[in-house]
This record gives structure tokens, sequence and C-alpha cells, in this order.
């Protein structure tokens, strides 16, 4: 049956010894390596195609509201656009996910359900607001420019960045602040320039980002 | 130190690769056995013979779930397995400073 092992079983195999230390030492650590990439979901790939997607989506809202004055928001195709590579992006992390994690069950499967409920209610939170903001009588420029990008991408960048943090990893913590202080820096750009500076400054982090996990994948293979 | 100081149940290929598979992930989450042979390229016959090992010395826990076809083994990395490989490294790094 597969997938099952029975304890019964009575195949015998013999223990293949006479493993030397520095063969141990160089399998143990090629296993490690190993599994810790065949684990983990996020690859130079996905993050070079993160980096591509935000700097179309967010250029496609920057071109349809450049002209607009007074500022009334993203039109509908500015928005098609974005909301296409927010669930590109969403399928292809998704996709690798599911594919990284596959057979495995316990409690870190829970703690990340727990981790994503916590980021969709913060996300509808920013929404709320929003609402709020633009029944309070808030300019659209506010609302629908500095406000909703500015506060979504910090939501996104705090969440990642405890996150990493409680899972002591370096990398990723640093990228995470990286797109929180994108955001923060990009609110002084205004309802207009909001958008296209956060679509370069994240597609800039993420180049890095992907240009790093291929040289320290390099670097493993080197050291194999 | 000599190589005789190592863990025998660990200093074996197959075992110390299951064991060092097992120990990536986060502690209380447990790989199907599917998973671990792809990861690691055992055959199932193997795989089964020093899963059995290190579950009998108490190193990992196995889990059986469902009945029939769509039944599933997970294997899980004990603490006592994990403190075994801690110890196993820590030998190894010892061995090889004296080496």
């Amino acid at each position: 049956m597969q997938g099952t092992y029975d304890r019964g079983t009575s195949e015998s195999f013999e223990d293949e010894g006479g493993l030397d230390p520095r063969e141990a030492a160089r399998l143990l650590e090629r296993t490690r390596r190993e599994a810790r990439r065949g684990l983990d979901f996020r690859s130079p790939g996905l993050s070079l195609l993160a980096a591509v997607g935000v700097l179309v989506g967010f250029g496609a809202v920057w071109l349809s509201v450049r002209g607009q004055h007074p500022y009334k928001g993203p039109t509908p195709a500015g928005l098609v656009v974005l909301y296409a590579f927010v669930l590109i992006r969403i399928g292809s992390v998704v996709y690798a996910h599911r594919r990284a994690q596959a057979g495995i069950s316990g409690r870190s499967v829970q703690r990340r359900q727990a981790e994503g409920a916590a980021l969709a209610v913060a996300l509808v939170a920013v929404y709320v607001v929003m609402a709020a903001l633009a029944s309070d009588g808030a300019s659209d420029g506010v609302v629908y420019g500095v406000y909703v990008v500015t506060a979504t991408m910090l939501v996104l960048g705090t969440f990642g960045a405890a996150r990493s943090a409680v899972r002591e990893d370096w990398h990723e913590l640093g990228v995470s602040l990286a797109v929180v202080l994108v955001a923060a820096g990009s609110a002084f750009a205004g309802p207009r320039g909001v958008w296209l500076s956060n679509g370069v400054g994240l597609c800039l982090v993420l180049l890095g980002y992907s240009a790093a996990q291929a040289w320290l994948l390099r670097a493993a293979r080197s050291d194999a | 130190m000599t190589a005789d100081t190592l863990d025998p149940l660990i200093h074996v290929p197959a075992r110390l690769q299951i064991v060092a598979t097992l120990a990536a992930l986060p502690d209380g989450d447990a790989l199907s056995f599917t998973r671990l042979q792809d990861m690691i390229g055992l055959t199932p016959g193997n795989l089964i013979t020093h899963l059995r090992k290190l579950e009998e010395a108490d190193y990992l826990t196995s889990e059986k779930t469902g009945n029939g076809p769509a039944s599933r083994t997970s294997v899980a990395l004990t603490h006592r397995g994990r403190a075994a490989l801690g110890i196993y490294t820590e030998t190894l790094r010892g061995l090889l400073k004296g080496l």
C-alpha cells in the first residue's frame, strides 16, 4: 500500500556501514540543505515574477491617474491590471506553497492558518477605515490614493516582518522592513506619485531579493 | 575521540538522511511516508526498515490515518531524536577538528 508502512514487514536490509566522519559531515550538510530547499516555497523565480508584476500593476494604475486633475482614483482599466497582478501573485504563491508543503502535517499548518486569518482581518480593516474616511469627507486623493496603497503595503510589510522575526528568517525580515520603508516614504509622493513610487520601489526591493536568493543558491551548490 | 563515539543508530547514510530531513521540519510537524521517500530517494522497503529501527529507539514516531487505499502514514522526529541528532552533530564537529 502506497504511503503506509507495516511494522510487521519482514524485509531485512543490512546497514550500510563504514561512513567516514568527513563523508558523514558532507552528507549531513547536503541533506539539511536539500531538505530546507525542498520544504521552502520561495525561489528567485517567484520573487522575480513578483517584481515584474508589482511594477506592471502599480504602473498601470499610475498611468490611469497621472492626468487626473482633480484626482478621482484608479480607472477600471488600471484596476483590472492591478487585480490581475494580485491574482497571479496569489496563484503562484499558493501553487509553490502547496508543492513545497505536500505531505506535511502538524502544528505549523495550524499556525499558518491562524496567520492567514490575522492578515485577512488586518486587510479588511484597511478597507473599512477607507470607507470611514470616504464617508467622513476625506478627499479622493487621500482615500483612493495615498491611504489605500500605503496602508495596504504597511500591513503586508509589518505582517511579513513580525512573521519572519519569529522564525528568525533574517533575509525575509530585511525584505519586509524594506517594503515598510518604501510604503512609508512613498506616502510623500502624493495621490498620483504614490502608485509609481511604490511600484518602482517594491520592484527594486524584490529584484534585490531575487538576486540574493539566486546568489545564495549558487553559493550553496558550489559548496556541495 | 574516534568514529565509534558517533551514535550508531544515526551513523548510517540512510538513517542520517532520514533524521536530518525530519529535523528540517518545525518542531511538532510530521512528514508523510511518500514525501519522505521522494525527498530521500530510498526504496519503500529500505525506508520502512530504517524507520522501524529509529522508531524502536524512540527517535521518531509514526501515525497511520485512514483505512484502505486512502490510508496514510506520517513520521515525525521526537525530542529524543532531535537531541540525538544534536549530539551526533557536535560529536562529528569534534572529530573533524581532531583530524
